[in-house]
């Protein structure tokens, strides 16, 4: 195991930041802590590197007990934390340049490792920018390039996509898995859950300071009764009808505003084909159909009651 | 590693525009206001001769005592002598009265019955005048009233003995220098410039504690030990710091002609020791208030602001009024014991009040370093 969390306790005064809080992060994958703001994942990241004091629990990283004297272990860290963490008087590469001389103190090694830092994060043509001068983006470019240049095996993304365009989520999203694939194991934290079922092998959801789902994509989206959700454009739709919908084989629930038939189904066969057959039945004409699996909301909905969505 | 920090916070600490202007331009405008405001009141204290009318006529050469004690401060004997106090036009009343009117003179003299004094206003040299004519006038009638109940004395000796001002109090300095009170202002503002210095141990402090800003907890995640970093971040706030007062030095010394005495390495120990107040004195502020960098700011403006006024260097006889009044508080007060070194080594030929005042700020270095360690020491946080 490269991450091995048990039974943490942090307590912020009468609030529970982490409650009884457990996981495990394997070699090799890219482990998702997915949950709404506010939920701990920060706060979590931040008991296990040692920054914040915690009441209760151990936490290890690679077998041996994380504390901050522990160097060993943190030479094998990256962090990139939510906070962009740069100095505005360092340039692009004095920035990476200053926390990779943290790690590496060969200076021909290091930059080299910082030169490929930059092309990794793609800021080639703004190495002699200084910090304000970059978007926001850029700037998470950065973050990320200081937290990466000393090749570590272990990456801890703390929400590293915050307020950032698309075009450089996408960069930092590409970014991560290649970082996996060269060997690194990677801890990301998100609020963002498409962002995490794209690029997580495996997930952690979080709420109120403990973890209520753990497993890969799939195997969270098996814990729910939610198979898939229908979406039926129709002109329009008696009550009567819609009742009948609900009583369709396998039918969890069903609404009808602007114009949608929504149906939301548990996991079997046909559900889409039953559905067409039972309004053809009643004559009603159908315009675009869509059929989507259940998401990470749905999971989140299904075990808190509450939307992941709301909470952001 | 430490060399690798320590080129790092000193690249960030001189490109931070905002702290170089409090730190190095600020004093240096206020140097040079404090020069130009302290020339004009040199030149309104400096002595310059009264420009004085003698109607020269016919009851003036007769009066032979006042004529002598006219030429006794007049002229070049007078002058060289330094005790030249009239500068004196011998004329017709008609172009006495003429000089008076265009302002060439403060004033003329003419002598009838009595020595009468004319004037257009009054003022500093008038009463000069004033007062010359006075003791004149009661000089010679304490010789008339000598000579008419005895009527033997020599009266050319008893004139000689009387007018004659003798001074038996002879002023030596004490040091190599003569003293000079604007000096005070100077020096206290070096003092400040060096207490200044606190904005770069709070600029450093607030770069590594992970309390404080996210650039200091990311350093916190790194395998670093946290006093070696403390350690390159303050060797670099020291370092800009000592240039600073060094350029300050220099402007005041060959610019603005600022004496210092000239034992240069007793300068250098002082400026460094007080640089080194100056920085502790910031990590020191930095570590204990937990509050925002503006608040932290605010307090150490505040408190040097105040120190520098207790020091003198808003009101030169503050100086004065708190090593009678309240001598503790110029012993509390860093600016006070830099200042005053810097006085010691310009004034005195003795070394004890510089050493004196040396150790109480390596006091000071030590309790700001102990305090700031016992913060700094500690590696988690109950919240950041």
């Amino acid at each position: 195991m490269v991450i091995t969390v048990k039974n943490l306790v942090k307590r912020y005064d009468d609030l529970i930041a982490l409650d009884h809080f457990n996981f495990e992060v394997k070699e090799g994958e890219i482990f998702g802590l997915l949950g709404p703001n506010g939920s701990g994942k920060t706060t979590a990241i931040n008991c296990i590197l040692s920054l914040l004091k915690y009441d209760k629990g151990t936490i290890e990283i690679y077998g041996k007990p994380m504390s901050p004297d522990a160097y060993d272990l943190k030479r094998n860290i990256g962090i990139i934390m939510q906070n962009v963490a740069v100095f505005e008087e360092l340039n692009v590469y004095e920035n990476i340049d200053y926390f990779c001389g943290m790690y590496i103190t060969d200076k021909k090694l290091r930059r080299q490792l910082v030169e490929e830092a930059i092309d990794f994060v793609g800021l080639r043509d703004f190495r002699k920018f200084y910090p304000k001068k970059l978007s926001g983006g850029l700037l998470r470019r950065l973050n990320i390039a200081c937290g990466i240049a000393h090749k570590p095996k272990l990456i801890i993304l703390d929400e590293p996509t915050v307020a950032v365009d698309p075009q450089s989520r996408n960069n930092i999203l590409e970014g991560i898995q290649r970082l996996n694939k060269e060997g690194a194991t990677i801890v990301y934290t998100s609020h963002y859950m498409e962002e995490v079922e794209e690029i997580c092998t495996r997930i952690a959801i979080m709420d109120k300071g403990r973890i209520i789902a753990t497993g890969t994509n799939d195997e969270l989206k098996g814990m729910i009764n939610s198979g898939e959700k229908l979406t039926v454009e129709v002109l329009k739709l008696e009550h009567g009808i819609l009742e009948g919908v609900r009583g369709l084989p396998n039918v969890v629930s069903a609404e009808f505003y602007d114009n949608l038939l929504i149906v939301k189904s548990t996991k079997g066969k046909n559900n889409l084909v039953a559905l067409l057959d039972y309004l053809k039945t009643k004559n009603i004409s159908v315009g675009k159909i869509y059929s989507e699996p259940p998401t990470l909301n749905d999971v989140f909905l299904e075990i808190t009651g509450k939307e992941l969505r709301d909470q952001l | 590693m430490f060399l690798h920090n320590y080129i790092y916070r000193l690249k960030c600490l001189i490109r931070d525009k905002e702290t170089v202007f409090w730190t190095m331009i600020f004093p240096l405008v206020l140097a040079t206001l404090f020069y130009m405001a302290f020339s004009n009141i040199a030149n309104f204290e400096g002595f310059s001769p009264v420009k004085v009318g003698i109607v020269d006529n016919q009851e003036l050469q007769e009066n032979t005592n006042f004529l002598r004690a006219l030429a006794s401060v007049s002229g070049e004997t007078a002058a060289a002598d330094d005790r030249e106090l009239f500068i004196i036009s011998y004329v017709s009343r008609a172009e006495a009265e003429a000089l008076l009117q265009s302002n060439k003179i403060s004033g003329y003299i003419y002598i009838e019955e009595d020595i009468n004094l004319v004037v257009k206003h009054t003022g500093i040299n008038q009463s000069i005048i004033k007062g010359f004519l006075d003791d004149f006038k009661q000089t010679t009638s304490t010789v008339m009233t000598i000579v008419s109940r005895n009527p033997m004395v020599d009266q050319g000796l008893l004139i000689n003995t009387i007018a004659e001002r003798r001074e038996y109090l002879k002023e030596q300095p004490i040091g190599m220098e003569n003293p000079d009170p604007m000096v005070v202002y100077f020096y206290s503002l070096i003092a400040m410039a060096c207490l200044y210095g606190g904005f770069w141990g709070m600029k450093e402090v607030t770069a590594i504690q992970a309390n404080q800003s996210p650039q200091g907890a990311r350093i916190s995640l790194a395998p670093a030990h946290k006093m070696k970093l403390f350690l390159a971040s303050m060797l670099a706030a020291t370092t800009i710091q000592m240039g600073i007062i060094s350029v300050l030095l220099l402007y005041m010394s060959f610019v603005l002609k600022i004496s210092f005495g000239g034992r240069l390495s007793y300068i250098i120990l002082i400026c460094l020791v007080g640089t080194i107040t100056g920085v502790t004195f910031g990590t020191f502020i930095s570590s204990v208030v937990k509050r925002g960098e503006g608040l932290k700011i605010g307090i150490l403006i505040g408190v040097t602001q105040i120190l520098s006024f207790l020091a003198g260097m808003m009101y030169d006889k503050m100086k004065y009024i708190v090593n009678t009044k309240a001598p503790i508080l110029g012993i509390l007060n860093p600016i006070n014991l830099i200042a005053d070194s810097f006085y010691a080594l310009y004034y005195y030929d003795s070394y004890n009040k510089f050493f004196t005042n040396i150790a109480y700020l390596c006091g000071f270095i030590i309790g700001f370093s102990i305090i700031t360690y016992m913060v700094l020491r500690r590696q988690k946080y109950g919240s950041i």
